[in-house]
């Protein structure tokens, strides 16, 4: 292969849900390189306020989960071509009400995942990425 | 044209993620040049049970089946390019790297290996990106 890749930062069309950038951190929300987007850890942003949003954990994985379409959804993708998750839990008892909620987002021939728990900054239950194919 | 995306068959003993029971995720996932393979814990193919041992057998475990996982689906453990290696506890490293050793050609795929909270009665967590 001799064409040189293109390296795109993409991000949010709700704004309030670019949280690399209004938490001043020094990351994109994710990255475009030829056929694959690599999103950055996607965290439970309430995109109504941008306010991070801390219920109960399935209700966390929902909002992150749909934040991640919606970012998908902005660069053109789906969660249809996510291929491959790292889902990072605070708290590893949470695995059983996590995979629950993820069920509704990859209902049939679900990407690779990997899913663990370690510890998390600003309080958040749950910290997801991905990698998926372009639109 | 979009890319296209192709699930891996688990191959049988497996967990399938069309089962009830099985964790939400395909064994792999090919996509252009390269498959993505799930986090493997250690499962014996022939009974579909979890292997519950040490760190240094569900090491040879997952490796074993990631090698049958990685022919199958048209790749090999040589063309493995980035490991990640998830342990309960980092003491148990050179225990993994022991077997790990035996797996791999050299030189090597890269890896990083990290010390987590796994779920229970997991000692091991072995996922990795291949060409296809």
């Amino acid at each position: 292969m001799t064409e040189k890749l293109q390296r795109t930062a993409i991000a949010p069309k709700n704004p309030l849900l670019n949280a690399s950038r209004a938490g001043n951190l020094p990351h994109v929300p994710g990255i475009r390189i030829g056929d694959y987007i690599f999103l950055s850890g996607m965290v439970p942003v309430d995109p109504a306020t941008g306010e991070r949003s801390h219920g109960p954990i399935a209700e966390q994985v929902r909002i992150t989960l749909a934040n991640m379409r919606h970012m998908l959804e902005s660069a053109g993708s789906s969660l249809e071509r996510v291929v491959r998750v790292h889902v990072v839990l605070a708290d590893i008892s949470h695995m059983a009400e996590m995979d629950r909620v993820y069920r509704e987002f990859f209902p049939t021939d679900p990407p690779a995942r990997t899913a663990w728990s370690m510890q998390l900054r600003f309080g958040n239950g749950c910290e997801i990425e991905c990698v998926a194919l372009a639109g | 044209m979009s890319a296209r995306r192709e699930i891996i068959a688990a191959p049988a003993g497996a967990p399938d993620p069309s089962q009830r029971g099985s964790p939400p995720a395909s064994p792999a996932v090919r996509a252009c040049d390269f498959i993505f393979v799930s986090g493997l814990t250690a499962v014996d193919l022939q009974t579909g049970e979890r292997v519950s041992g040490t760190t240094a057998s569900e090491t040879r475990v997952i490796l074993g089946n990631l090698k049958q996982l990685l022919e199958a689906a048209g790749s090999s453990l040589d063309r493995v390019v980035k490991v990640n290696v998830l342990i309960h506890s980092m003491l148990e490293a050179p225990n993994m790297n022991e077997v790990y050793a035996r797996f791999f050609p050299d030189p090597p795929p890269a890896r990083t290996v990290c010390g987590a909270r796994l779920p229970v009665g997991v000692k091991v967590i072995i996922e990795c990106t291949a060409l296809a």
